[in-house]
């Protein structure tokens, strides 16, 4: 009965494993078999300055979204962990960016962001700014991405902490308001330290998949039309992923771009242990 | 009493601001794919349609080949679905229920490929579903959920765990064999988690990216998310059927999430478990 699992991990996880470890040494090209090439693939990947380019991008994305996808779903939990009425419609709300694909997404941000005939250019130019190109602008696009990024994610998150929160003993809180402490007070006292367990989940996760990022830049900076513009303008917001779409699928460089993939999942496990050690630290146990 | 109010209406104000910016976007998006072209790119932009084509959203299935990415989102998803379902209850049964070597080392091996990144694994499935001549085609995107993915097996073995051993009990002395078993107990009792699962893999299949454009290259082939964005050059001049494309693919997945929106909720917390 175990025969699926065991086929899944032999032959997509273990062999997938070695194989690709393997590539990564190799040249390969799909079509011939791979050449051992020893460290060749990833003394080049270290010379390439678009690979640096590419780490930071993915650096620069992962440290704006984490941290404020996290505080902001929070304070929505918050605010949603009190018996309201219509929580239906607004958990709806929440969670309708969650359930869009990506395309769905590009359109409805398409329809604020657009530079010709978007709403937001409209509204620079109303209250007097000069209008943005938005995700077409090089320093734009990371930090619109982020916040796209966010607006999409947050309901799933928030839900995560509502989880979280239910946990909290309500006592706690009587007990802090018979000592005569605001609601400020409260949550940086009480709520936080109590979720910390929580909120050390959602930052390892939210890392290893922001880290892995590429359906949003793909879709949203034109991939699906023409693979060479993705992580445009002038890769300004070319990741990692993206990078190794190119590099393996495009041109067909599977061994480098396996090197790729192995650096990056070097990064996470080192970003994973570090997060593992600090939580000690930080997260509250009872 | 009066600090619980103000904090009821500082809720409110915090939710139903973060609504409205949820929603609008939305409805604006609603708006642009039922403009003509020549509002859809009128500067300054008009927020309501006017005149309202509502046969924009004809137009699309007419004009390009939408119905057949949504068939063949349909045929992956259900296949997807069905498989996760069958594949990681009858390994998480076998996990929870029945002794076999290893059992322990191997559930630990479970959970741990939940930590491996799919990136390092990405180019290794594309040379294997190469070499069993299957790029190009829809089966790659569904056969690997009929091999038990790790976060479902899991989410299953906790629903399974939770049942008392004696209700098997007493079906064995009532002559039930193993797959009656799972079929007239762990099955009904688990509902909930099925249709976690379920819901889970019909918006993980159904939105999917990175695989349909990794493994499909004819563009009838193709699925929903990226047939859309292939469809541009062909209604060059008439955008906003891409808008209502857009939409339309998004209604079964709104479906789904009205109809089992606990299980949606439910999802999300084992993740976070996970």
């Amino acid at each position: 009965m175990v025969t699926p699992y065991l086929i899944h991990f032999v032959v997509f996880v273990l062999g997938s494993l070695l194989a690709s470890l393997y590539f990564s040494f190799s040249d390969y090209d799909i079509l011939n078999p791979p050449k051992w090439k020893g460290l060749d693939n990833y003394t080049k990947l270290f010379h390439e300055p678009v690979f640096w380019k590419a780490l930071w991008n993915t650096l620069y994305f992962t440290i704006l979204f984490v941290p404020l996808q996290t505080v902001l779903a929070l304070i929505l939990a918050v605010a949603l962990n009190q018996k309201l009425r219509a929580l239906k419609l607004f958990r709806l709300a929440h969670f309708l960016p969650v359930i869009s694909s990506w395309t769905v997404i590009m359109y409805v941000s398409d329809a604020i962001f657009n530079p010709r005939f978007g709403f937001a250019n409209s509204f620079l130019i109303k209250i007097g700014l000069d209008p943005q190109k938005w995700l077409q602008d090089e320093h734009l696009v990371i930090p619109l991405l982020v916040i796209i990024a966010v607006w999409k994610g947050i309901g799933y998150i928030m839900v995560i902490f509502l989880a979280g929160l239910q946990n909290v003993p309500s006592d706690v809180y009587e007990a802090a308001e018979i000592d005569g402490a605001g609601t400020f007070r409260k949550f940086l006292n009480i709520t936080v330290p109590l979720i910390s367990g929580t909120t050390f989940l959602v930052l390892i996760l939210s890392t290893i998949s922001t880290f892995q990022a590429f359906e949003q830049i793909y879709v949203m900076t034109g991939g699906a039309m023409d693979a060479s513009s993705a992580g445009g303008p002038h890769k300004a917001s070319l990741v990692l992923m993206i990078y190794l779409y190119q590099e393996g699928f495009s041109f067909l460089r599977m061994g480098y771009a396996s090197a790729i993939a192995w650096v990056l999942f070097v990064i996470l496990f080192v970003l994973t242990v570090v997060q593992m050690l600090l939580q000690k630290k930080w997260v509250h146990y009872e | 009493m009066k600090l619980n109010r103000t904090r009821k209406i500082a809720g409110y104000t915090v939710i139903i601001l973060s609504s409205l910016i949820m929603v609008m976007p939305f409805l604006t998006t609603v708006f642009n794919s039922l403009k003509s072209y020549a509002q859809y790119t009128k500067v300054p932009p008009q927020w309501i349609p006017d005149p309202v084509q509502w046969n924009n959203y004809a137009e699309v299935w007419k004009l390009g080949p939408f119905g057949q990415y949504t068939t063949n989102s349909v045929i992956v998803t259900v296949l997807s679905v069905v498989g996760a379902l069958f594949s990681c209850s009858m390994v998480a049964y076998a996990f929870a229920r029945l002794k076999f070597p290893l059992k322990n080392t191997l559930f630990l091996v479970v959970l741990g490929t939940m930590m491996i990144p799919p990136v390092v694994l990405i180019i290794p499935q594309f040379v294997i579903f190469k070499s069993l001549h299957m790029l190009d085609t829809l089966t790659p995107l569904w056969i690997i959920e009929w091999l038990a993915q790790p976060f479902g097996i899991f989410l299953m073995r906790q629903a399974f765990l939770a049942i008392p051993k004696d209700y098997e009990e007493s079906a064995k002395l009532d002559g039930c064999n193993p797959i009656q078993i799972y079929w007239r107990i762990f099955l009904p009792m688990c509902k909930p988690t099925f249709a976690t699962l379920a819901v889970f893999t019909f918006m993980t299949k159904w939105n999917e990216i990175l695989s349909p454009a990794i493994f499909l290259t004819s563009k009838e082939n193709f699925t929903l998310p990226i047939g859309i964005l292939s469809m541009a050059g062909q209604w060059s001049g008439n955008e906003q059927y891409m808008v209502a494309a857009a939409l339309m693919s998004l209604i079964p997945i709104l479906l789904v999430f009205l109809f089992a929106e606990k299980y949606f909720v439910q999802g999300s917390n084992s993740a976070g478990i996970k």
